[in-house]
């Protein structure tokens, strides 16, 4: 009874909210500003638009694969491979969070299980740099970015790796402990999924999905306004002389990246738009720095990790990323 | 049976998005934002939102007596999800973060979408750009000499396409054909699937060009430090979508180029010649017949594609 119920209700809903959509969408199709708006608000528009259009694509796949893992891999499976050995476990969570497609956005919350279920602070770090930057998206985002060009997608990868390791080999000799702020509760029952079937689970991976789109949706679109908003109303040429030299246009991308929070998996195209008034370093330093940690990501992780910790991993990675941009940047 | 608003309006935002999508591509509205070439992973999207959407619907109801640990798949796990999920009391904070999202709907659906225009051009770095592109391109021809596909992709990436999709590729052959042809003909039509590779070779080598004729429409673009007969005629060029745009364009010589506003669309013909500007040789136009015409129906320039396997 109440089946019959609820299906006829999902139904009805889904057509209420159809119906009202196509009438949205008649009235905007004849829907005439009574007042001129002005043309640099309307390029503001164009471009903040097409940034989102270009980059959704990439986001849904985004989501989609996170709903996937947080449903099907637990963490036993990683933590089974992290080996004793320090070294070892930075390489190997690194390669793993390589071969993890997560984004930054739902990387934080997942670090934190992996801390609390005992694995060391140095792998966890590891991990958390590598997933977010190197997964199949990013590579396809930004090879198509580029113009269909591997080099800068392949330097990001290689760079972000290596950048990786040193953090996390740094973290390993500098910070002891869990560093959680408080000991989080791992409850017992973790019988239940394996019993679920396979279609429930498929279902739940699918919601997973649109929850973390909505999660991360807005910091898409706000960063897409301000990518925009920098187009539209930044002159080119402060910002040419603002980044004139290595130095300072490695500065002013990096600055970018943590100030704008893209997502890693829609960055590529942002960072290209830039490719014309900044040199590829800075480009790169841009491309390698925005995943790994934002001003988003900062404020995920604060809730998490001790303060001095936070910030501590921060400065790590903006002089590891710097000194190694400045190293290769003759080279590239 | 519980009504949850939330999963509601956000049922109600999959579907906008998703056509929102559908309309642009029904209107053709969206080649004024992304490439043609990439509006297969747009459309994608827009079926990707349908599903989410059907998906989404089934969370709006549900029956109050398991309606606490419905939807949470990880309630088995210790709930560390973090996520929101869409049923937690309603406060501001939330309603942020949902105008945040809506916004782009908001703006989409009512804002028409604008070309780009001169102002752009400005911002863009006009004819800064223009000058720079050009000293960096010489730096990296040395080493390389008239061998495309090693140059710089971040400056001009446009030439060294490796993808296979179905516009405006070339293989490398045609390409070469493409370059004898700009070569050796006496007129240099400028037409639009071509105009940014012929661009890159004139710009790369004024004097194997200079005093051929040449035909091209294009917007104008006015700077300051440029003479009174003077303008940029110019054109944008997309890679992927309009935030990517990068401004080409040809210094042009004209007597009543004071009297041309900008933006107005013209096409013209004329003799290709050199000019020195800030200190930088570049391709100027002395135009010998212009005509006013209106904007055509595909303003933007895309790159061509060249196989190299």
């Amino acid at each position: 009874m109440y089946r019959v119920v609820r299906n006829n209700i999902i139904e009805f809903t889904g057509i209420m909210l159809i119906v009202l959509a196509l009438l949205l969408l008649s009235f905007s199709t004849s829907f005439k500003l009574s007042f001129d708006i002005p043309p640099s608000l309307l390029n503001l528009n164009t471009i903040f638009l097409s940034i989102l259009i270009e980059a959704l694509p990439f986001v849904l796949i985004g989501v989609l694969i996170a709903g996937v893992i947080q449903i099907f891999v637990t963490e036993e499976h990683i933590q089974r491979w992290i080996p004793k050995n320090k070294v070892l476990a930075i390489i190997m969570s690194c390669i793993i969070g390589a071969l993890f497609p997560a984004c930054e956005c739902g990387i934080v919350p997942i670090v934190r299980r992996l801390v609390g279920k005992g694995v060391p602070i140095h792998a966890a770090i590891g991990f958390m740099l590598t997933g977010p930057l190197i997964n199949p998206i990013v590579i396809a985002s930004t090879y198509m970015a580029f113009g269909n060009d591997f080099k800068i997608a392949g330097l990001r990868m290689g760079l972000g790796f290596f950048v990786a390791l040193m953090v996390a080999l740094f973290v390993s000799v500098i910070f002891k402990g869990k560093q959680l702020k408080s000991p989080i509760h791992t409850s017992t029952s973790q019988t239940r999924s394996k019993k679920e079937s396979l279609s429930t689970r498929f279902w739940s991976m699918l919601t997973h999905s649109i929850d973390e789109f909505f999660d991360m949706g807005k910091y898409l679109v706000m960063g897409a306004f301000l990518a925009a908003f920098v187009q539209t109303y930044l002159p080119a040429k402060a910002l040419l002389e603002a980044g004139s030299g290595t130095v300072s246009s490695l500065s002013v991308m990096m600055g970018l990246a943590y100030v704008l929070s893209l997502c890693s998996e829609a960055d590529a195209f942002i960072g290209a738009s830039f490719s014309n008034i900044f040199p590829t370093s800075a480009i790169l330093g841009f491309l390698i720095f925005g995943p790994m940690m934002d001003l988003k990501n900062t404020l995920m992780m604060l809730s998490v990790f001790r303060m001095k910790f936070v910030i501590g991993v921060l400065a790590l990675i903006i002089s590891i990323i710097f000194m190694t941009i400045m190293l290769v940047q003759s080279f590239i | 049976m519980r009504f949850h608003f939330q999963q509601a309006v956000r049922a109600f935002i999959l579907l906008a998005f998703s056509v929102m999508l559908f309309k642009l591509h029904f209107t053709g509205e969206m080649t004024k934002f992304i490439n043609p070439k990439y509006e297969g992973l747009s459309q994608s999207a827009a079926v990707l939102f349908l599903i989410l959407f059907i998906i989404q619907t089934t969370r709006i109801w549900t029956i109050k007596e398991n309606s606490h640990h419905h939807h949470c798949h990880d309630d088995s796990y210790d709930h560390s999800c973090s996520h929101d999920h869409g049923d937690s009391p309603f406060n501001t904070k939330k309603l942020i973060a949902y105008v945040i999202i809506v916004f782009p709907l908001v703006t989409g659906f009512l804002l028409p979408a604008k070309v780009l225009d001169a102002s752009i051009a400005d911002k863009k770095g006009g004819l800064a750009v223009l000058t720079n592109q050009k000293s960096e391109k010489e730096k990296d021809e040395k080493p390389a000499p008239n061998n495309s596909q090693q140059k710089d992709p971040v400056i001009n990436g446009d030439l060294v396409d490796l993808s296979r999709l179905e516009e405006l590729v070339y293989t490398k052959d045609e390409y070469n054909q493409l370059i004898q042809h700009l070569l050796q003909s006496s007129t240099i039509k400028m037409n639009d699937d071509i105009f940014s590779t012929y661009y890159d070779e004139i710009q790369t080598d004024i004097e194997k060009f200079k005093g051929r004729e040449i035909e091209l429409k294009g917007f104008v673009y006015k700077e300051e430090g440029l003479e009174q007969d003077q303008l940029v005629l110019s054109r944008f060029l997309i890679t992927h979508c309009v935030a990517d745009a990068s401004i080409i364009g040809f210094i042009s010589e004209l007597p009543e180029a004071s009297s041309l506003k900008e933006n107005t669309w013209i096409e013209v013909k004329g003799v290709l010649d050199t000019t020195n500007f800030n200190g930088t040789e570049l391709p100027i136009i002395k135009i010998t017949t212009w005509k006013k015409i209106n904007e055509p129906k595909e303003p933007y320039l895309y790159p061509i594609s060249v196989k190299i396997l």
